[in-house]
């Protein structure tokens, strides 16, 4: 059975700018997909280059069992497609806006339905320009969602939402898997993708460097618990030292959070070594949290910073 | 989802963003309202327009003399008299519209139905003919004829346009501030689109399956709309507040309308594709409309621009279009044949469409 999406070595470059740098990967039908990346990590060119809406440089893109180069009107109908920093007609309403967009698919979903799942029912008559940030961002979601899409994709569906209103769309995405509807998201939320990800690409500076399920990802890199605490000023000697004793376990410094993590597979044991080695040392241990790993810890080891650093 | 409902579709949402938009709403219909009330308030009931005419005879006979009365007597014509060469040198001066020799016809001649040959003379600058001009002047003459013959003493004149109503000066304006209007729906209605593709309303739409060429369709379609109805309100104030009557047929003002509509919609793409910013179409669009809008006659009569002009005012379009309609709306006597002024302005909506096609971006 041919993937869902396909994709093969694909490169989009923008002069000397390689947005997109050689990526690989296919996604199943039925199955919550996730490219997860700091900003400017090449995401949103993703999308947009597979679903069509800009030129990719070089590369192999099938969707639904078509190309884009040749089959674009027929993908069209049978997506939907959220993007970010959505623009709409300022004065339709909300209904109006879903109404329009409905017209173009084949067998679009009902509009109160639409507005419903993504909790702006209450803003159906309410004219676009007069919609607060958090309402115009779910609008996006709710006009991808009415297209009743084989494949919906979200780029940063939950950015700028308030706890409750990401929770709430987190159901929503989850959800559509009931209906066979396969969904391509991207976000730079480690905690979102974790939770909705049946599969996960890692993307930084337009590469894919790590793949797989959220576990199997936190297993791979991390099959331990992470110590974490502040860095009491260590020197280049005492990080050495800190790096020699024995925590069976890897080092890791967040240099944007001031943080010294350890990853160890015996708490109590790792936890004397770094008393005592701090008290050699006559430098105070604060802030001290230990948990389980998490995907930020995947790309902070795979690149040395963490995904939120950049924004 | 066939082609036709998205297009309506569309259609509406254009409608209702646009009715919506109250600054827009002002400009598109309060604008030439506004111009067509000062200008009425101004102009009418203000001088009329006359024609200056100069007739020379060989010979004044009875007969001459009572023929050159009978011009006098019409209101549209200044009537001078002199000698030929005094007339004709006026007439290069620019001050005689036609010129008319007359033999020295006798009552005999009259009587035995010796034809006489009249001369007109006019200005011939310009390649075009005053066509109405020339045939109210026969007309007038086979009043006469038919009055002498006939021995009336009342001298019949067949009524045509130009002589049972008097033309004022807002008679000549009104056509033009509809001209005028839909030039700027055309120029400037293209900003709602690039406003649309700045403020990225067209990328979002790009996603869905809705064509391209229907969200264009769509756009042109709203603009031919509003013209209509600008048509329709400058025309009714016109009549119902200035008496201004159309003389000429509903359904051939219709298709001057839309033709003139799709021509300036067509260059305001045009123009529009040769800039990359919303600045810099905005100064493109007004750098060219002002000029036009001042030397195409639409104000005032091209007669009285300096001879070095004519050869821009003749490739305006606005020039033609404008005359077209105070033809037909009004039946002022045309510079141009309608034919000519179609045959232009169609001319102009196809060059400026591919040009549009060829430039314009999405993005």
């Amino acid at each position: 059975m041919k993937n869902t999406i396909e994709v093969n070595e694909l490169k989009k470059y923008y002069g000397d700018v390689k947005a997109v740098d050689g990526i690989t990967f296919s996604v199943d039908e039925g199955e919550i997909f996730g490219m997860l990346g700091p900003n400017g990590a090449g995401k949103t060119t993703t999308i947009e280059t597979v679903i069509g809406l800009i030129e990719r440089t070089s590369g192999d893109i099938s969707v639904l069992g078509m190309e884009p180069d040749t089959d674009l009107p027929t993908i069209k109908r049978k997506i939907g497609v959220q993007l970010q920093n959505p623009s709409l007609f300022p004065r339709l309403t909300v209904k109006e806006t879903l109404e329009l967009f409905a017209s173009f698919y084949p067998e679009p979903l009902d509009v109160k339905e639409a507005a419903n799942q993504v909790d702006i029912e209450e803003a159906f008559n309410t004219s676009v320009e007069s919609l607060s940030g958090g309402q115009k961002h779910r609008l996006a979601v709710a006009l991808s969602l009415v297209s009743n899409g084989k494949i919906i994709f979200l780029d940063e569906p939950t950015t700028g939402l308030d706890p409750k209103a990401r929770r709430d769309l987190w159901d929503t995405i989850t959800n559509l898997q009931k209906r066979d509807i396969t969904v391509f998201l991207t976000t730079h939320y480690m905690d979102e993708a974790e939770k909705l990800c049946d599969h996960l690409v890692i993307i930084d500076m337009g590469k894919i460097i790590a793949r797989g399920s959220p576990d199997q990802l936190i297993n791979k890199y991390f099959p331990r618990r992470a110590i974490e605490f502040t860095d009491p000023g260590l020197d280049r000697e005492e990080r050495e030292e800190l790096a020699k004793l024995n925590f069976k376990g890897d080092l890791s410094f967040d240099e944007g959070d001031n943080r010294v993590i350890l990853y160890s597979e015996n708490v109590a044991e790792t936890f004397d070594e770094l008393f005592d080695f701090t008290q050699n040392i006559d430098k105070p241990l604060n802030d001290v949290s230990v948990r389980t790993a998490t995907l930020d810890d995947v790309f902070l080891k795979l690149t040395g910073r963490g995904i939120e650093e950049d924004e | 989802m066939s082609r036709l409902r998205i297009f309506r579709r569309m259609f509406l949402a254009n409608v209702k963003e646009f009715y919506r938009d109250r600054s827009s709403l002002f400009w598109m219909i309060a604008f030439p309202l506004i111009f067509t009330f000062i200008f009425g308030l101004v102009f009418s009931g203000g001088d009329q327009i006359t024609y200056s005419i100069g007739i020379s005879t060989e010979e004044p006979t009875p007969v001459t003399e009572r023929l050159i009365e009978e011009f006098e007597d019409i209101s549209t014509f200044t009537v001078t008299t002199g000698n030929l060469e005094e007339e004709l040198d006026a007439l290069k001066d620019g001050n005689r519209r036609m010129v008319l020799e007359l033999p020295a016809i006798t009552t005999d001649d009259v009587r035995n139905r010796v034809t006489s040959d009249v001369k007109f003379y006019y200005s011939k600058g310009e390649g075009e003919t005053n066509r109405a001009l020339i045939s109210a002047i026969k007309e007038i003459f086979t009043g006469i004829e038919r009055g002498i013959t006939g021995d009336s003493p009342l001298f019949r004149l067949e009524a045509s346009p130009l002589e049972t109503r008097e033309l004022t000066q807002f008679d000549y304006v009104m056509p033009g501030i509809l001209a005028m209007a839909l030039m700027q729906l055309g120029l400037f209605g293209v900003f709602q689109f690039m406003n649309l593709r700045e403020n990225k309303v067209i990328r979002g739409l790009a996603v869905t399956p809705l064509p391209r060429d229907t969200l264009f369709e769509s756009e042109v379609a709203l603009r031919l709309l509003v013209a209509i109805v600008q048509t329709f309100l400058i025309v009714v104030v016109g009549r119902l507040v200035f008496g201004v009557e159309l003389v000429g047929n509903l359904l051939l003002l219709a298709g001057l309308v839309f033709l003139g509509a799709a021509t300036f919609v067509s260059m305001g793409y045009m123009l529009a594709s040769f800039t990359r910013s919303l600045e810099g179409g905005r100064n493109l669009i007004q750098t060219v409309q002002f000029p036009m809008m001042f030397l195409s006659g639409i104000f005032f009569p091209i007669e009285i621009m300096p001879d070095y002009i004519r050869p821009v005012v003749r490739a305006i379009p606005l020039t033609y279009l404008g005359d077209a309609l105070r033809q037909v709306m009004v039946g002022f006597p045309p510079q141009y044949s309608l034919q000519t002024n179609v045959l232009v302005l169609t001319g102009w909506l196809i060059f400026s469409a591919i040009l549009a096609i060829r430039y314009w971006k999405w993005e």
